[in-house]
This record gives C-alpha cells, structure tokens and sequence, in this order.
C-alpha cells in the first residue's frame, strides 16, 4: 500500500506538512472568533474540503471525471454508521475503516473506469450518484431506508475539556474534524508531488504518450480513484456524523456542488480547492446578508445561491478554465515579466 | 399472462419515450462530440413553460407546439452561446490536454443543468404539479379484458413513430440529413466539399432539444412535473444511448426500447424501487461486455 501511496515518513515533504499543519492552525484560531453558527460552517468547509480534494485528485490531476463523488461519500458515511450502530466499534476506528471501505470500492469502480473515457465515465458515476443512495432504500431492514441512522461526535473527552476550558457541541464538531482534514491535505500534496502524481499527469495530457514513457495507464487510473474515493469515503463518514447518514445527506446535488466547488477554484490547484469550498459553503450566508435589507421571496431565497452557483461555474469554465487559482498564478506570472 | 402483457405494453409506451432522449443525446454527440447533461433540464424547463400556458388557459395543442419551438430554440441557444466557443478556443493551457478538452463541454453542461433547475425554482417555486395529456388515461379493453394499456399510452407511442418516421425521412431523403451524416463521419471532408459544419452542428443540437422536449412532454402526465423529475429521464437516456451505440441514431432508438422493456420488466416481475440498481447493472454489464454499443462502431470509441 505505502508504496503505490508513497506515503513512506521519508516522502512526506516538509512544505506538506508545514502547510496542513498552518492551515490547522488557521482554522482553529479563525474558530476562536466565531460564534456557535459559524464554527458549524467552518466544520462543514473541513469536511467537503476534503471530497473536493478527491476531486482535485481525479479530475485535476489525472482528468478522469466523476460526477458521482457524493455516492462515494454515502459509501463511507454507511460504513462508518453501520459499523458504529450495529457492531458497537469505536467511532474513530470506524472513520479509518470508513477510509478502506471507500477505498475499495474506489478499486472496484476503477477497474470498471480505467475501461472508459470521458462522457462514458461521466454518465457512468452519474448513474451511479443516482443508485447508490436509492440501495439504502431498496434494503431497508439493513440500511434502514429513508429514516437513516442518527449519529453524531458524541461528547468531548475530559482531557480535552480540561486543557483547554470547556468546550461547546460545535466547537467539538469541528476539532474532531479538523485532524482528518489536515492528514488529507498532507496526503493529496505529497501525492502530487510524487513519482505517482506525475504519472497521473502525464496520463491526464496524452495517453499515447505516457504509454510511451513506460506508464501503466489502466494501473494509475485504478490507483487515482482507490485515493479519491478514500478521500471522499472519509469526507463522507465525518459529513454523515454531523447528525444523520441517510439517503436524503448524499443527494445528487451534493456531487455536482462538489464538482463546482473544485471547477470554481481551480481543478488544478489544492489553494483552489479551499478557495472553492469556501465559496459553496458561504454562498448562501454572502446572499442572504446582501439580499437582507430587500424583500425577496422564499423561492427566489432557496434557489438563488444554485443559480449563482451556476453561473460561476459557467463563467468559469468560458473564461477561465483554470479556476480562481489560475487566474491568480496569471497574475504573479504578468508581474515577473 | 396478463402481467406479461402489462410489462410488454408498458415497456413498449415507456420505451418509446426513452427513444426519444437517447436519439437527442446521441444527434448532439455524433455533431459535437458531447454528451449533453442538460438535455432534460432543458426539457424539464420547456414543459414549465407549456403548464404554464395551459394554466393561463391556452390549449393543449397550443403550448405543445409552443414548448417544441422552445426547446429547438435553448438547444440552438447551447450551441452558439456556449458549446461551439468553448469548442473553437484552442490557445488555452487546461485545453490542451486531452483528457480536459473532453471534460470541459461536460462540466459546462452541468452548469446549465444547474441554472435551469434554479431558475425553474424561482419562476415555478419548484413545487412538484401535474402535467395534463390531450387524452385520458383510460384503460383500453379487448373484449371482456382490459388490456394493460390506456388511450394515453397509445397516443404516446403514435407521436414517437411518427416523429421517428419523419426523422428517417429527414436523415435519409433530404439533403440536409445527408449534411449531418456526412458531418457526423468525417468533419473535415465535409467542410472541404462546401458544407458549413458549424452550422449543420448546431442544427443537431436544435434537432436534439425538441425532440427531448417532446419527451418531457409525453412522459410527465405519468410523472408529474417538478425541476428534477427528468434526471431520471436523462440517466435512462444515456444508458439506452450507450447500449445502442452513441454513434448510432438507429441503435439510440433501439436502445430506448431495450431500457424500456428491462425497466417495465423489472417493476412489473421485481419491485418499483429496484429500476434504479437494475439500470446501473444493465449499464455497466452493457459496458463490459459490448463497450461500442449494439450499432455503435468501434474505431470511433477513444480510449
């Protein structure tokens, strides 16, 4: 595993850790400002963080397109619930074990990916975004159907509590989140730095040419969607562990918001990547403390940030591809020169 | 036996609907090399459009055509606004890889998925409602026994083979089906021989949003309308696209059939919920054991 992974200790780049371990730092001290609401949020940015890393992964670095991430996510928030429900374990092993649940079944889609190009692969994970959370229905004496298992972080341990004073269900939230989504950032940095990341590059520009150059393409599509999906599968146990894991948490929508989020900072870029989510999450607070002072109607309330939503992720795509994080990088290139 | 007959005339009504999204899905792929996810959207926002003129007290047949018109007319609107410059800009760094040159026209097409179910939720308030046929649903007998089929779903599959017929007629009689054709082989020689290929592309794409109009039409009488009901509709469409070949406007229409006929099957012999696995399995057996399609040919398919 370490070795496909190159994530052996001497691997692990200083400016990965140095970055996930300030990015931490960041979150945190940007909590101590923030009411209950906002640290809620913030949990929420942590944790669709790290589904639109798997896209970053996927689609930015190595060009496969998966329109079917939010499923990926069901994967790991069922596997995590049933596993604390019914088996009693503890609810962080069940996040790890969460990780190789999705991971294997991200080696279970990528076989059946690396045999497709695409639009074959983007209708493929769509159909799939579609059926998964409708399994949970079909067998609903195992999976509990439309009502879902309730599950939650549970309550701060003592030690904590005594550290660092006491400590409110949010904050608990977030803290808990926050580790994963540092690691996860740590893991996607050093991947794209490696022999692995440049592998997927290569396959993502020409594949003639990887081929070429000695590249196994069927092998390095399987490996890029074994890490996305493990990703999102962990994104997916710590967004169902929010309260519920049910189909309603993983709808459709959730994978195209994900998708745009990635699309909107930068397909490229894991700055883009934070940029992006951050956008999809706040989104509907930015509109809501614009729109105030107006009187718009509920319709228009609900379904305005979609529609903005939309928009940027159209505009993106006409007039500049590369994201937030491109446009950014063109900048400081315009400068040197 | 009498649940045979209900599957079979279900899945032939059913079918038949199906037809129609896949030959729109694969117009716009054989023209422009892309598989359009907004193509019920844009179905779904034309039927708003035809249920808000019969509740202003138009005629049915009035907001028919009027909903036709504008599907043709958003698919013309994807072309020109959108596709046909993202396609035509080439100096871009993402684009020049491969992979991102087949990406981008998809994730543009979510976005205009996404635009029309926000809009449609504004404009409509996004609460599901009915969507009237121009006949009643009345079951039809044979004699003593009532045929599992209703007046609605006769007139469903009249439409279709009709617009099927007329679609044959247009691709093998008239010249400009011959441009298509010829376009959808081989772009280059096609604007070699004075063909204009932007052009019979972007007819394509109007071709491919009045017919997936059309179904919206035909099929939300039986599903009620609301900005994602079609979803289904498109994820139905593309599986049968892709069992019948997605370069082949006979094998999308084939494969409309075959969905329509598994699906029909599956909900009469197994259980309603169990359509959505039964569509992901049939896509991915399709798939594995005849990647091109039924009609589909195999050099076109780049992997």
């Amino acid at each position: 595993m370490s070795k496909y992974l190159n994530l052996k200790p001497k691997v692990i780049g200083r400016r990965s850790s140095i970055l996930g371990a300030l990015l931490f730092a960041f979150f945190i001290a940007l909590s101590a400002q923030f009411g209950p609401y906002n640290q809620t949020q913030l949990a929420n940015v942590s944790m669709l963080l790290i589904a639109v890393l798997s896209i970053t992964l996927l689609t930015g670095a190595s060009g496969q397109i998966s329109l079917g991430q939010g499923a990926i996510m069901a994967v790991g928030g069922y596997g995590a619930a049933l596993l604390v429900v019914r088996l009693g374990i503890n609810m962080w092993l069940a996040f790890f074990l969460a990780i190789f649940i999705s991971a294997l079944f991200g080696l279970f889609l990528g076989l059946a990916a690396a045999r497709l190009s695409g639009p074959y692969l983007a209708g493929t994970t769509l159909v799939m975004a579609l059926a998964i959370p409708s399994i949970a229905v079909r067998f609903e004496g195992f999976f509990s159907g439309d009502v879902g298992f309730s599950v939650d972080y549970g309550v701060p341990p003592e030690w904590l509590s005594n550290l660092v004073g006491e400590i409110t269900i949010e904050e608990w939230s977030l803290y808990a989140v926050l580790p994963f989504t540092a690691l996860a950032l740590i893991a996607v940095l050093n991947l794209s730095n490696s022999r692995t990341g440049r592998s997927w590059r290569a396959v993502r520009d020409n594949e003639v040419a990887a081929a070429l150059s000695g590249i196994n393409i069927s092998r390095s599509k399987v490996k890029v969607f074994v890490c996305a999906s493990a990703l999102a599968g962990l994104a997916g146990a710590l967004y169902g562990f929010r309260g519920l894991v049910a189909p309603s948490v993983y709808p459709t929508d959730l994978s195209l918001t994900l998708l745009t989020a990635a699309v909107i900072g930068g397909l490229r870029s894991i700055g883009g990547a934070i940029f992006g989510t951050f956008v999809v999450v706040y989104l509907p607070d930015i509109i809501e403390k614009i729109s105030g002072g107006l009187e718009i109607s509920e319709s228009i309330g609900t379904h305005l940030p979609a529609l903005i939503l939309g928009a940027l992720l159209l505009l993106t795509v006409i007039l500049n591809p590369r994201g937030a994080a491109g446009s950014l990088e063109h900048l400081r290139h315009h400068k040197k020169h | 036996m009498e649940s045979l007959l209900t599957a079979i005339f279900s899945g032939t009504a059913q079918g038949s609907i199906y037809a129609l999204v896949s030959l729109g899905l694969v117009l716009v792929w054989r023209g422009a090399g892309v598989v359009n996810f907004a193509q019920m959207g844009q179905a779904m926002f034309t039927t708003y459009i035809a249920s808000q003129m019969i509740q202003n007290d138009y005629s049915y047949w009035s907001a028919f055509v009027v909903a036709l018109a504008a599907g043709g007319l958003l698919g013309g609107l994807v072309d020109l606004g959108l596709m046909r410059p993202l396609t035509s800009r080439k100096n871009s760094q993402l684009l020049n890889s491969q992979s991102m040159r087949n990406a981008i026209p998809i994730i543009a097409s979510l976005g205009i998925l996404g635009i029309l179910k926000a809009l449609a939720g504004i404009i409509w308030a996004g609460e599901e409602r009915g969507f009237p046929g121009p006949v009643q649903p009345n079951p039809i007998s044979f004699g003593s026994t009532n045929l599992a089929i209703t007046s609605f779903d006769l007139f469903v599959i009249a439409v279709v083979f009709f617009t099927l017929l007329l679609t044959t007629i247009f691709f093998t009689k008239t010249g400009m089906g011959l441009a298509m054709r010829a376009s959808a082989l081989n772009p280059e020689v096609t604007r070699l021989s004075g063909i204009k290929v932007s052009w019979v592309r972007t007819l394509g794409w109007i071709i491919s949003g009045t017919a997936s109009s059309l179904a919206g039409l035909l099929i939300t009488p039986r599903t009620n309308l609301s900005p994602n009901t079609l979803d289904l509709l498109l994820i139905i469409g593309f599986t049968a696209a892709v069992v019948g070949g997605l370069t082949s406007l006979a094998g999308a229409v084939l494969g409309g059939f075959i969905l329509g006929y598994v699906i029909s099957f599956v909900s009469v012999y197994s259980a309603p919920e169990n359509v959505f696995i039964a569509i992901l399995l049939f896509l991915l057996f399709a798939l594995f054991v005849r990647p091109q399609g039924i009609l589909g040919s195999k050099e076109v398919r780049r992997v």
